[in-house]
């Protein structure tokens, strides 16, 4: 049976399917951007909107991605294909080692303890640690993605890749949402002494949420960096791990459309204000202060209940 | 090994000074109900939660089966098969009521790591038997009709059920309730009696805290009575109710009451 969720969802999909054929190439790149940013907001949203932990240095993951890919491609003459591993896997990695000794704190603390992770992190891009990271200005001439000769070169590539890791992403998340995993890290967002009290391993849900968020950050950091060819440290600093915290919040915590609203929100619609110069920071926001007041569970809040059919028989 | 299931051995609890839980001995028979009364701050709750993990008594030892658990963390304690209620519900109030209770099918769940990100036909399998043992749950506790309705929707009794439910569907071996009957009217309680008797006959071992003494009194098949911490009576029901230290105590707590 379809509801409408999901009419929605697949118009959703056809509409961003075709997006190419119809815009010029300032909208297509913004357009790619949405889309990563749509997966970085959803891999906050792991470890925000369904562990419930107060996360602000998701920037960190996503620009240790985007750092990986442009120093084995850059500095080491990698292909970018083959970056793609590492740069999953070393945003995971670091997320495990940082994380497992704070994973304790309560929200706030916590909270400040990853914004100084991050900080830390743009500090060490900055002063070109090994000579690799090529300090504040970054590193230039990031390669494309070839496979078997074929180059993925065109904005309208970079598009369709994008595209791709969004739906990998959701179809993860979906997955995620429907196991003992996403339910568990639930269930200790919602009352952490009763989960807990359930056989629940608090910091193992915890810990898996961060690792599988940065993972998932960290790849869509490689297909940024291919984008533009090039990285720099300010677009992975603590104001944008602000923007993905915010773009859950707004969006809706733990909704899968709500976090793609919230996406479009804080990227999109600034974007289409463009020529208000700085003043089109002022819907960014608007848009949070009012949501906070008026829709405080965000634009497209969560809805739980979504138990197999057999179980609703005897719903009144 | 001993026919007790659980044998807790001089335990002490503090907090900044205050004793909670004084030199406190008892032991629990498998399959038996156990009940504890006492007056209210007693200290009921907080050899509740020493047991299950949430705080840990600076003496004393807890053995479940002969082994030591003081201080294990909770989620090893509930993995154990000592599963609890709390006095003060603590429902996922947001979640449906089905999805209330799949929380206590987590630990018997067999689904690996990668089964976060990738299912596999035995997930699907795993997933599936899980959400069948949640309905024959609803079915027995009469939540059928409420599956979808998120927890903190519904009425202080039937939230109280989904919280047996949520214990049971865990499959422990030792049930911990903290005050089951609070807040519920007779006939509610009536069905509680007869759901916990039921229980029982699973070959669920039960450890109460009530203070509706004919509940308890019916139910119990052995008593400890605490005041200020420690012990001041045990027995079958029959010695317990009739026991003068015990009578003394509760009139001296009404007491306190009525000057406040
Ligand atoms: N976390 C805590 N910190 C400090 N004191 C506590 C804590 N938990 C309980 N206490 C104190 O320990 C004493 C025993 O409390 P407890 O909740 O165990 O009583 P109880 O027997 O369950 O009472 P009731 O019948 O009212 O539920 C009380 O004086 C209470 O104030
Ligand atoms: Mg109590």
């Amino acid at each position: 049976m379809m509801n409408k969720t999901s009419l929605i969802a697949i118009a959703l999909l056809v509409f961003m399917g075709f997006f190419p054929l119809f815009v010029d190439s300032a909208w297509l790149a913004v357009g790619t951007t949405f889309l990563v940013f749509s997966v970085v907001a959803l891999s906050q949203d792991i470890i925000l909107g369904r562990a419930g932990v107060f996360h602000m240095g998701h920037a960190m993951f996503f620009g240790l991605g985007a750092y990986t890919t442009a120093i084995l491609n850059v500095n080491f003459g990698l292909p970018i294909l083959a970056t793609w591993a590492p740069a999953v896997l070393v945003p995971m990695l670091v997320a495990f080692v940082m994380v497992a000794p704070i994973i304790h704190l309560r929200g706030d603390y916590l909270l400040v303890a990853t914004i100084g992770f991050n900080i830390i992190f743009i500090q060490v891009l900055e002063n070109d640690i090994f000579g690799l990271t090529g300090g504040p200005n970054g590193l230039f001439g990031i390669d494309v993605v070839r496979v078997l000769g074929f180059d993925f070169s065109s904005q309208t590539h970079m598009y369709y890749m994008a595209f791709i890791l969004l739906g990998i992403t959701l179809f993860i998340m979906r997955n995620l949402d429907k196991s003992k995993f996403g339910r568990a890290m639930f269930y200790i967002h919602k009352d952490e002494i009763a989960a807990q009290s359930m056989g629940i391993n608090v910091r193992y849900f915890k810990l898996y949420a961060f690792i599988l968020g940065a993972g998932i950050a960290g790849a869509a950091g490689s297909m940024f960096s291919v984008q533009y060819s090039a990285v720099s440290p300010e677009a992975f600093n603590v104001t944008q791990s602000i923007m993905f915290f915010t773009i859950v919040l707004v969006g809706g915590s733990a909704s899968l459309p709500g976090v793609l609203i919230g996406t479009f929100v804080m990227f999109v619609l600034p974007e289409m204000f463009r020529e208000f110069e700085t003043a089109r920071y002022l819907v960014f926001g608007v848009a949070m202060i009012l949501t906070m007041i008026l829709r405080p569970r965000g634009i497209w809040p969560v809805r739980f209940g979504n138990i197999p059919d057999f179980l609703k028989k005897g719903v009144k | 090994m001993s026919e007790y299931i659980l044998e807790i051995s001089h335990v002490s609890k503090y907090f900044q000074g205050l004793v909670a839980i004084n030199d406190l001995s008892m032991k629990v028979k498998k399959g038996q109900i156990y009940g504890i009364i006492g007056p209210n701050g007693a200290g009921k709750t907080t050899l509740f939660n020493c047991i299950t993990g949430i705080y840990r008594p600076e003496i004393g030892q807890i053995l479940w089966k002969g082994k030591d658990i003081k201080g294990s963390n909770p989620y090893k304690i509930a993995e154990l098969g000592i599963l609890r209620t709390f006095q003060t519900i603590r429902l996922f109030a947001e979640m449906s009521v089905a999805e209330n209770i799949m929380s206590g099918r987590h630990i018997k769940s067999k689904q690996r790591w990668y089964n976060g990100v990738i299912p596999t036909p035995a997930y699907v399998r795993d997933e599936k038997a899980n959400w069948e043992k949640v309905g024959e749950l609803m079915d027995f506790f009469n939540l059928t009709e409420y599956a979808t309705i998120p927890a903190g929707d519904l009425s202080y009794g039937i939230q109280r059920r989904i919280e047996m439910a949520r214990a049971l569907a865990a499959e422990p071996e030792l049930l911990i309730l903290d005050e089951p009957a609070a807040g519920l009217n007779e006939n509610e309680t009536l069905e509680l009696t007869q759901t916990i008797r039921k229980i029982q006959e699973m070959g669920v071992t039960i450890m109460m805290i009530e203070h509706d003494m004919e509940m308890v009194m019916s139910l119990s098949e052995y008593i400890t009575v605490i005041n200020f911490g420690a012990k001041i009576s045990e027995g079958v029901p029959s010695f317990v109710q009739d026991d003068p230290v015990v009578i003394e105590a509760y009139i001296g707590s009404d007491e306190e009451d009525e000057d406040e």
